[in-house]
């Protein structure tokens, strides 16, 4: 009891989860949010990570690049949302979501899933929950750049 | 004020925002309807439910009362990704 107080007094908790949910234009450092979620408790024994980066082919067609754009608002809504279910859901300690706006080049960063659990197996499943949800109702869409022009992605007609 | 995104902006002549006027007491459906008479396009993919309507940042049923101050956006197909 008194150790956990100790733990949580250490962190600025809010701004700590503040942090844990973000929709930002610039990249992020994959080893300073797993330390971010890593220091969120000690009981942590598994975490499972899951990196999107940006691919140089989509359906068969050359990519040079993609513009994600995002709705304010309502997009850090959805993720705040999906971290929370996953904290609910999947018995998980915790879990951070990222996704990038903006220009994003080939093979860079654009969403980042960190899910910590005591053990391997609610991290998994949990992770892999958070990203198939966030792809289904995060108003995020993607521009890519090919050399017969721009298209909007759609990728649930 | 209905804010507009991706492909739908495209469809709107590259706007950002739509300003229709709408009377009080209307439901998402009738919105819909105005915006078909204005922007067929974005009409079409309305009625196919493939671009949603949000009212205050949540998906709105077409029953939805829309009233005076609600935060209105057209939502095209989410960039989503392939499993």
């Amino acid at each position: 009891m008194s150790l956990e107080h100790s733990t949580k007094a250490d962190l600025p908790a809010t701004d700590d989860e503040a942090m844990l949910v973000r929709v930002q234009r610039e990249d992020f450092s994959i080893d300073e949010e797993l330390r971010r979620v890593r220091r969120r408790s000690k009981r942590i024994g598994g975490i499972a990570m899951f990196l999107g980066t940006a691919r140089d082919r989509s359906k068969g067609k050359d990519v040079d690049g993609i513009t994600f754009e995002h709705y304010e608002g309502m997009a850090q809504k959805k993720l705040r949302e999906i971290r929370e279910r996953a904290l609910k859901d999947f018995g998980v300690i915790e879990v951070l979501v990222l996704h990038r706006y903006g220009e994003i080049g080939i093979g860079d960063n654009i969403v980042l899933i960190i899910a910590g659990a005591e053990h391997r197996a609610e991290a998994f499943r949990a992770c892999q929950w958070a990203i198939d949800e966030l792809k289904q109702i995060t108003p995020i869409w993607k521009l890519e750049h090919t050399p017969e022009g721009e298209v909007w992605v759609e990728e649930h007609p | 004020m209905i804010q507009l995104f991706g492909m739908t902006k495209m469809l709107a002549g590259n706007q950002g925002t739509l300003s229709l006027a709408l009377p009080d007491g209307k439901r998402v459906k009738d919105l819909v309807s105005v915006i078909d008479a204005a922007y067929p396009k974005i009409g079409e993919l309305l009625q196919k439910k493939k671009v949603l309507v949000s009212v205050n940042q949540e998906i709105a049923h077409e029953d939805l009362e829309v009233k005076d101050g609600d935060e209105i956006a057209l939502l095209p197909p989410f960039a989503g990704g392939n499993r």
